[in-house]
């Protein structure tokens, strides 16, 4: 690669300024658009039905809404026969069965499946997925700060957030379902996020080691470049089998596909943009690395 | 060595999920009578259902069957023809062949979403209980002092007594019987209240019975391997694998049944209460009851000497004893038998139904067997003796989260799963094969091995249960497995650079890459413990597989892979092998 170092350094600077741009307008999104809050934490019941062909929705939806006294959701699957159905809980005794109503419109019905969540465990879901992000930052952090001097830490902190922010935004932007599996997918990003960061922090930190008067913007250079082709084959991997999960996964798993290849993508980004231009901009330096008794236990690199 | 044990250990524990499960019924006699298998499986030829084949096993009775639908029919057709004592459970068999199974391997557990079935979450409440507590307390020393006024507030005990002699007396009869109870004292005034501890304790006690419960009454309808289990502080959650319509479990489970007798008057006074029978005409029974529903110990349905539907009770030593004490202090005088239900309103607050079922004339004095008339057909008395049976459920318990998962849906699951996951593999195999040449085949063999040991771990981790996002946990798992081979393999090229030979390059490689790679993998099994441990359902399905193909990639990658390279290429002296 005959990339010169100078225009390297301003080619991260680009990116990190292009990142706060996207962060911003993802922050922005999150807040005014909020989120299309999926079942698990809204409560409500949501049912999947399998009807004849020539049903529409309209006809579906004057029916149900009629039935249920509410403005029922009735979402088309792709496929012709196939609708997903939306709506509040009403109590059981007032309720008329799904089966029987959806009967009057298309002599053909089955549910194919039907979640019915009560208000009191949407409420505790909300507050148990905000409690296992909290959790797993505060691991993350207490592991960093252990590990790394603050400043990497900080640009690997720096980049996380940049990247849960960015799928959040991505979410609120599209207004796509905003579930459990999303929330799970967004907690794997954490976790591959901060791989890719590491990998590289552990370079520039041996590099730093290594070459006490070397100016530091070249050496996080040569550290990226030194770690590039990895990232590029682990991403790319995790990508394909990710993509593979989007293409073939079925429905149940889009939100949760789509929320992991926008993370992938972005934690590569932000690992060689974010994460590791920030601590530069913190002010690291060789001398960081040099007289720390403490390191010595840790690894030597021949 | 160790290495190749553990991995055929693995590779045999992954076997019979390759083979996968087949729908079948359990037939158990209660009585120990023989049921015929040649019997059952002709009878249900004559329905249309074709049995593939019937075993005896340990007592009872299997047949296997096509699918999952012919499972159901077989149910429903067998259910009617087979003697009251008999039971017909829905279960899977293991298709592995014989000797697999014979060495205690058996197939992954397939979750709900991936085998469809009906799953509920309850919710214990618990403030009756501690109504009930308090109330307790007050019975107790009103019977005893003559002149106390007690209430119940905000589940503390509020006693006022009109002497000091009184509320002497009553004090000491609290510090006796009820010594778990914190006591205030005030000018003739106790106030108790409980201990969080205590109510800890109490708490804990009701679930456990409740999960009791669930346990009995799933049992009765016929269903071998539900899952029952606590969720957080006083949650349930119930798994019923293959049940395909949740209106009758959920009748079962959701009923908080009990049954009391009292005796009745002719007129309202400060110590009765009005209930309603099922015509809606009220009747004026007594406050306390004469027995509860707990003294019940069995209760079966039966057709009385009238031609009538009646529930026959047997009650245990004590409520016998309070029964036949009752009932000889009033012959020829009615008592009520009081049937309670509790829901759920739509504020979520639970409330009881009382219904009058029965008012009978005690004929002669009873003892711990008698039985109830009038109870409607002949299918209502069956089902409210199977209430009884069951127990009767001291805290209510309602149903805050049901999920039906149709079984073609969970087939459509498994496929698509399954699809994504052999798309991921297959490419992730090239890529990488394409990429690192000969090291690669390594790589590929590594995470090959990989997805076969983490397989066979699920398996063999008893209570591991693979579910739609556990798949997508081993489609990502697959990606990023890749990364540690990648990792060495990238220090294994650098250390070639530097003009190495190839030997001593895959031994420096593998040792400066494992920092990395221990770093990498450290911080997403933080992720993942953090999310088995808060997380619950499908969080805790992807959390699983994530964290143990974190395990199995860092033991594949390191040292299988090193096993293998340097048993090709351990003593090869070359500098210029490009990789």
């Amino acid at each position: 690669m005959k990339i010169t170092d100078t225009v390297m350094t301003k080619l991260r600077m680009v990116m990190c300024s292009l990142s706060m741009v996207l962060f911003m307008s993802s922050v922005a999104l999150v807040a005014m658009k909020g989120f299309n809050w999926g079942l698990d934490f809204t409560g409500g019941v949501v049912a999947e039905v399998q009807l004849s062909d020539q049903v529409t929705k309209e006809q579906l939806k004057q029916k149900l809404d009629l039935a249920y006294g509410q403005d029922v959701q009735v979402i088309g699957m792709g496929e012709s026969d196939r609708w997903t159905l939306r709506y509040n809980h009403i109590s059981e005794q007032a309720a008329p069965s799904l089966a029987d109503t959806l009967a009057t419109v298309s002599d053909q019905v089955q549910v194919l499946n039907s979640s019915v969540v009560g208000p009191q465990v949407g409420q505790d879901m909300v507050d148990q997925g905000g409690l296992a992000i909290l959790v797993c930052f505060i691991l993350i952090m207490l592991y960093l700060s252990v590990r790394f001097e603050w400043r990497l830490a900080l640009g690997a902190l720096a980049a996380l957030v940049y990247d849960v922010t960015l799928i959040l935004g991505l979410f609120a932007a599209t207004q796509l379902e905003f579930n459990l599996t999303v929330l799970a997918a967004v907690l794997a990003i954490l976790g591959y996020s901060l791989n890719d960061s590491i990998i590289i922090a552990d370079r520039v930190r041996e590099m730093l080691r290594g070459n006490p008067n070397g100016q530091t913007d070249n050496l996080i250079n040569r550290s990226i470049q030194a770690t590039f082709s990895r990232t590029m084959v682990t991403s790319g991997t995790t990508l394909m089998t990710v993509s593979a999960l989007w293409l073939l996964g079925g429905s149940a798993l889009q939100g949760f596909a789509i929320a992991l290849c926008v993370g992938i993508v972005s934690g590569t980004w932000s690992s060689i943009s974010v994460g590791i231009t920030l601590p530069k901009l913190l002010g690291l330096k060789p001398c960081h690395y040099q007289v720390k008794p403490v390191d010595t236990s840790e690894e030597s690199y021949p | 060595m160790v290495l190749i044990v553990t991995i055929v250990v693995m590779i045999l524990s992954a076997l019979p999920s390759w083979f996968g499960e087949k729908a079948s019924l359990h037939i158990t006699n209660r009585s120990s009578q023989h049921v015929d298998a040649t019997q059952v499986v002709q009878y249900l030829d004559t329905h249309n259902i074709e049995a593939q084949s019937a075993y005896q096993k340990d007592h009872r009775l299997v047949v296997i069957l096509e699918d999952a639908q012919q499972q159901a029919e077989a149910k429903s057709v067998l259910n009617d023809a087979l003697s009251d004592g008999t039971t017909v459970a829905l279960a899977m068999e293991s298709a592995a062949p014989k000797w697999l199974t014979n060495m205690g391997f058996s197939p992954i557990q397939l979750g709900l979403d991936l085998r469809g079935g009906v799953q509920f979450l309850l919710e214990v409440d618990m403030a009756p209980v501690y109504h009930a507590q308090a109330q307790s307390v007050i019975d107790e020393v009103t019977g005893e002092v003559r002149f106390a006024r007690g209430k119940v507030e905000n589940d503390n005990v509020d006693l006022v007594f009109r002497t000091e002699e009184d509320y002497q007396t009553a004090y000491s009869i609290i510090r006796e019987r009820f010594p778990q109870w914190q006591v205030h004292a005030s000018d003739k005034r106790l106030t108790l209240n409980q201990s969080e501890d205590e109510r800890r304790t109490l708490r804990n006690l009701t679930v456990q019975q409740n999960l009791q419960i669930m346990r009995s009454r799933i049992e009765e309808l016929g269903i071998t391997e539900a899952s029952i289990q606590r969720q957080g502080e006083s949650r349930i959650r119930i798994e019923l694998p293959g049940v395909q319509d949740p209106a009758a479990a959920k009748d079962v489970i959701g009923a908080t049944a009990s049954l009391a007798f009292y005796s009745v008057y002719d007129t309202p006074s400060r110590r009765s209460q009005t209930i309603k029978d099922s015509q809606g005409n009220p009747i004026v029974v007594d406050k306390k009851a004469v027995l509860g529903g707990d003294h019940i110990i069995d209760a079966r349905s039966g057709i009385g000497e009238m031609g009538s539907a009646e529930v026959n009770i047997t009650l245990d030593s004590a409520g016998g004893r309070k029964m036949s004490q009752f009932s000889r202090h009033n012959i020829g005088k009615p008592m009520a038998t009081v049937y309670s239900e509790y829901s759920r309103d739509q504020k979520g607050n639970s409330e009881q139904t009382s219904e009058v079922i029965s008012v009978a004339n005690i004929q002669s004095q009873l003892g711990s067997r008698f039985r109830i008339t009038g109870v409607g057909t002949m299918q209502e008395a069956h089902e409210l003796a199977l209430l009884l049976r069951a127990g009767s459920l001291t805290a209510p318990v309602t149903i805050i989260e049901e999920r039906t998962i149709g079984p073609s849906l969970g087939a459509e699951n498994v496929t698509n799963g399954f699809a994504a996951l052999a798309l991921g593999l297959g490419l992730t195999l090239t890529f990488i094969a394409l990429w690192y040449r000969r090291l690669g085949w390594v790589a590929n063999f590594a995470l090959i091995i990989n997805m076969t040991t983490l397989f066979g771990l699920i398996a063999l981790l008893p209570g591991a249960v693979l579910t739609l996002p556990g798949i997508a946990g081993l489609v990502l798992t697959v990606g990023m497995a890749v990364d540690t081979n990648v990792l060495i393999f990238e220090r294994i090229r650098d250390k070639m650079k530097e003009g190495r030979t190839f030997a001593s390059s895959i031994d420096l490689g593998f040792n400066s890459a494992f920092s990395s790679i221990f770093d990498a993998n450290f911080t997403t099994m933080i992720v993942a413990i953090a999310l088995y441990a808060i997380g619950n359902g499908p969080i805790q399905g992807f959390a699983l597989t994530l964290g143990l193909g974190l395990l199995t990639s860092m033991f594949t990658g390191i040292f299988a892979s090193r096993a293998i390279i340097n048993l090709v290429w351990g003593r090869d002296q070359r500098r210029d092998v490009r990789i």
